[in-house]
Order: C-alpha cells, then structure tokens, then sequence
C-alpha cells in the first residue's frame, strides 16, 4: 500500500491463529467452547467465564458500517503514505465489532450502515492486515 | 451534620501556557506554597501529599512519588505520601484516598498538587505517546487508531443518532472557548472563538476540526483538603463533597456498548446525587471533564438536564456558555483550558471549587450554591461524578 512501513500488530501467542487466519484470508472470531462466548479482541482466556479452551469461527467476512472518522493527521509518520485513512467501525454479523479501515473508497461515499465486505492486505510475508471495503451492488 | 466527609478549603494553579522555560519544579513549588497559603494553615499541618501522576514524564514522576514534595517544602507534619495513576481521574483517585486518610482520622489535612510540562517533550514523541499509550497496540493501531480519531468515531455516530449538526457541535466549542476567555489560567485567555472559526479550521479527523482538539500544554494545581468537621471550625471558605459515584466502561472504545457513557452519567450522577440528598435540578453547576465536546451534550442528557439526543441543541442555543440558565464546564474543559495531561480533571477541581468559594471572577455563576462535577480517564474509560455544595450536609 506504501513506501513506508505501517506499524504492525503485536501478536500474542494466543491471537497467532488469527492471522494465521489473515494471511488465509481467513477471518477468525475467538470462541469459547465452554460457554460459546465470542471474543473480540482475542484473550488467553475467555472474558466471560475465564476458560482457556477457546477456538475459533470463521467470519462471513460480511460486515455494516457502526461509525467512520476520516483521519487526515495527528498520527505517527509511518501512516503518512496513506493518508486520508477511513478508521471504521464495522459490525459483523456473528455480533462482533471491530476497528479497521475502509479502503476501495472515496472518502464523500461513506455512510454510516454502509454494506462492507473484508479485504485483505499483506504489509509483510508474515502479517496481513484485514480492511473492509464496499460491497459493489 | 455528619462527622464523616471532605472539603476542598485551599487551591492554587499556574496559568495554562505553553513555557518550557518553567519547570516542572517551578509549578509544584508554586501550587503547593498558593494551595497551603490560600487554605490558611501552615505547612506542618499538612499530613499526606497525594499526587496525579505527570503523565509522559517518567523523572518526575518518579521523584514524587518517591517523596521529593514533602522533603523539599519542608512539610514537618507529613505522614504519607503517594502517587496515583488513572489517566484524567487521577485526581479523583487522589481526592478519594485523602478522603479515607481524613476520615480514618490518620490526617487532618491532605495535600494533592500536580506539574505538567508537555512543551519540552519533541512533537513526535507527544504523538506517539498520546496516539499509542492507551490503545491496544494489536487491535486498533495498527489502523492508525489515534485519540482524536477514537472520539471522532463516537462523535460521528453521536451526531447519525440524535441528528446533531456540524454547527450544534462547533456551538460546543464556542461555548467552551467563551468561559476560557474570561478565564487568565486559560491557554485561550482572551481568545474568543466564532462557529465560523471552528468549521473553518483544518480537519482532523472526521467530523473533528482542530479547534474541537485538544492542544497540549503545560500547567499545574494544587488542592487542600480536611474533614467537613475542621472546615467548618475554621470558618473559611469551603467546598464540601456531598456525594460520589463511579463506574468503568472499557479501555479500548470499540468495545464499549455504553457508546456515549450516558449509562455511565446517569448511575454516577444518580449515586452522588442521592448521597447528597439533592436532584439535578438543585445544581446551579455542570462541569463535565470529557475533553471532547460530545461528551458535554451527553452527559447533560444522562443527567437529566435534557432529553436523549437534546445536549448539543442545549449549547446551540447558547443555555450552557456565559449568560446562559445553565451554565457547563467553566473553565472551558481541555479543548478551552489546554490539555495538560492528567491535569484536566485538577483544574475542574480547582474551578468548582472557586465557583464555591464565590471567587471565579467574571465567570462567577451567580449564588452558585451546589456544583456536579464529572471527570474521566483514559479514553473515556471512566466516568467519576462528584456533588459539591458550599454547605457541609
């Protein structure tokens, strides 16, 4: 996507699955199998009940938009390649809410319970970032 | 009249500048030395000094928390000493702790001062700092997640959900700027700003302009405390805390279904409320710590000021800014005063409790007799909601 290089995620041994799923171009909801709980953000043990016997779901990759905010500065530099960046809010259906960015799209197209669908990006051979972009009609 | 609660008796602060040239000892000696004088007692009968954490500034944190403040000042009579760390509330912790010092009877009286200077620190390392220490560093960074992006996403929404206009929210700004005007401790001392100006500065992050942001600064505070009790035998002037009530959301915002914290407001506001045997109608004060305006709308709606959805038609309208029947947030909040870290909610202290004491000047709210106050951390991660009155219960 740019020259320079987006920050990273720091991955924890307990959300490696999770893009193991990315890079797949897999999206992975954490699940407990002992009171069928879905995390998100990943956790080592469930935030519900505490179990550690957690697995996890594939996402429809389906989502709506909750909220955006268009950022045009006031981050670190190594965003600066990709400015504006459309942070997102999406709702996937499996009733989970994340962060991520809309990407394939005009900034003025961008409505609040807009249909979106994942799109994966690789930053490097090890971590690929899920976006979300428009659903085309 | 209860033998149990805390009055704020003595209150010092530093003008909100941007002034490297004074230092984060400069600020202290003077808040502490301003605090003590305006309370009236001498420095010996201080018994505990409880500090907000500086936030970003790791040497002298550490320096106060391992007891430089009463050594230097020579404070003879200081039993404890600590510092605490809960981003915007840390103030609130504070006060809470003097709280259980005064009324455990290990203190008569509690010492709570706090330093910043933000303006010496290099612009990318504030960036980073205040972009990335209280995000999750795998869940929302790495998508260029900042805090005025975080409070944008909110914003956004808020206005989708009650139909709140660009010109309503900038009419916050305005409001907030119009108190801060009138305000010498405010970076924007004399600095009025017009609707036209807050839509006409540069975009932030969508739909926050700059002069919705905050703008970092230096400053610093200090705050008196004793008992209900010695307050009243002292004759002074006092603000007494008369109820309290808190709740934590979450840490990361996306996680939060109390999206705009009105669930938040109202349990706070409903527990200090009825601790102090009064309704939302009885207060002639609103001070709201959110540092972004819609905080200033939804909070007014889950106190019950207004109807769900109604807060920014309140500040359209011109009911909150100076002149107004409800007078919010007189010291401008961060987005007025400038934001010195953990130190908004010190100045919210400081300025409720002048409203009190009948000495905040032109924006003096007339026979201002009891004053809510809500303060928050972090990323809104908090809510703490605080009842004042001029009399003790």
């Amino acid at each position: 996507m740019s020259e320079r290089q987006r920050p990273l995620p720091e991955i924890q041994p307990f959300s490696t699955p999770f893009w193991e799923g990315t890079r797949a171009h897999k999206l992975l909801i954490q699940h407990c199998c002992d009171c069928d709980a879905l995390i998100f953000y990943p956790r080592r043990e469930c935030p519900e009940c505490w179990s550690a016997n957690l697995d996890w779901k594939e996402s429809s990759g389906k989502a709506t938009l909750y909220s955006y905010s268009i950022t045009y500065e006031g981050v670190e530099e190594n965003f600066a390649d990709d400015l504006p960046i459309i942070l997102a809010w999406v709702d996937l259906p499996e009733g989970v809410r994340m962060t991520t960015n809309i990407i394939d799209c005009d900034p003025d197209d961008v409505y609040i319970g807009m249909e979106l669908e994942v799109s994966y990006r690789a930053l490097t051979d090890e971590v690929t970032l899920p976006f979300f972009r428009p659903v085309k009609s | 009249m209860s033998k149990r609660g805390i009055a704020i008796i003595g209150v010092s602060e530093v003008p909100t500048r941007r002034m490297p040239e004074r230092t984060r000892w400069d600020i202290l000696l003077d808040v502490c030395i301003g605090a003590v004088r305006d309370a009236g007692i001498d420095k010996n009968d201080i018994n505990a000094v409880i500090s907000p954490n500086p936030m970003a500034q790791p040497q002298i944190a550490l320096e106060m928390a391992l007891g430089r403040i009463p050594e230097v000042l020579g404070l003879n009579g200081c039993r404890d000493i600590c510092v605490t760390n809960a981003g915007g509330t840390s103030t609130t912790n504070c006060i809470r702790i003097a709280e259980q010092l005064i009324d455990s009877g290990q203190a008569d009286f509690v010492l709570i001062p706090h330093t910043t200077v933000q303006s010496d620190i290099p612009v990318q390392d504030l960036i980073n700092f205040f972009a990335t220490a209280p995000l999750d560093k795998e869940w929302e960074y790495p998508w260029g997640v900042s805090f005025n992006g975080s409070m944008g996403l909110i914003t956004q929404r808020y206005m989708y959900e009650t139909g709140a206009t660009a010109e309503d929210m900038a009419a916050v700004t305005v409001g907030l700027r119009a108190w801060a005007a009138m305000d010498p401790n405010s970076i924007f001392f004399e600095k009025p700003v017009t609707l036209e100006d807050v839509l006409n500065s540069r975009m932030i992050s969508t739909p926050l302009h700059a002069r919705e942001c905050n703008l970092l600064a230096d400053g610093g505070g200090a705050l008196v405390l004793t008992s209900h009790e010695i307050a009243r035998e002292l004759g002074g002037k006092a603000a007494y805390k008369l109820g309290h009530g808190t709740r934590f959301m979450s840490a990361t915002p996306v996680l939060r279904k109390d999206v705009f914290h009105r669930r938040a407001y109202r349990e706070t506001s409903g527990d200090a409320l009825e601790q102090a045997g009064l309704s939302i109608e009885d207060m002639d004060l609103r001070q709201i710590y959110g540092a972004y305006p819609y905080t200033q709308c939804s909070a007014l709606e889950a106190y019950g000021v207004c109807a769900i959805g109604e807060g920014a038609k309140l500040w359209a309208e011109g009911r909150c800014a100076p002149g107004g029947d409800l007078p919010c947030t007189t010291m401008g909040d961060a987005t007025g005063r400038g934001h010195v870290g953990s130190g908004v909610s010190m100045a919210f202290y400081i300025d409720t409790a002048r409203q009190l004491f009948g000495e905040a000047g032109e924006r003096q709210v007339q026979d201002c007799a009891h004053a809510i106050l809500t303060t928050s951390g972090g990323s809104v991660m908090n809510a703490c909601t605080t009842v004042f009155g001029r009399e003790p219960r």
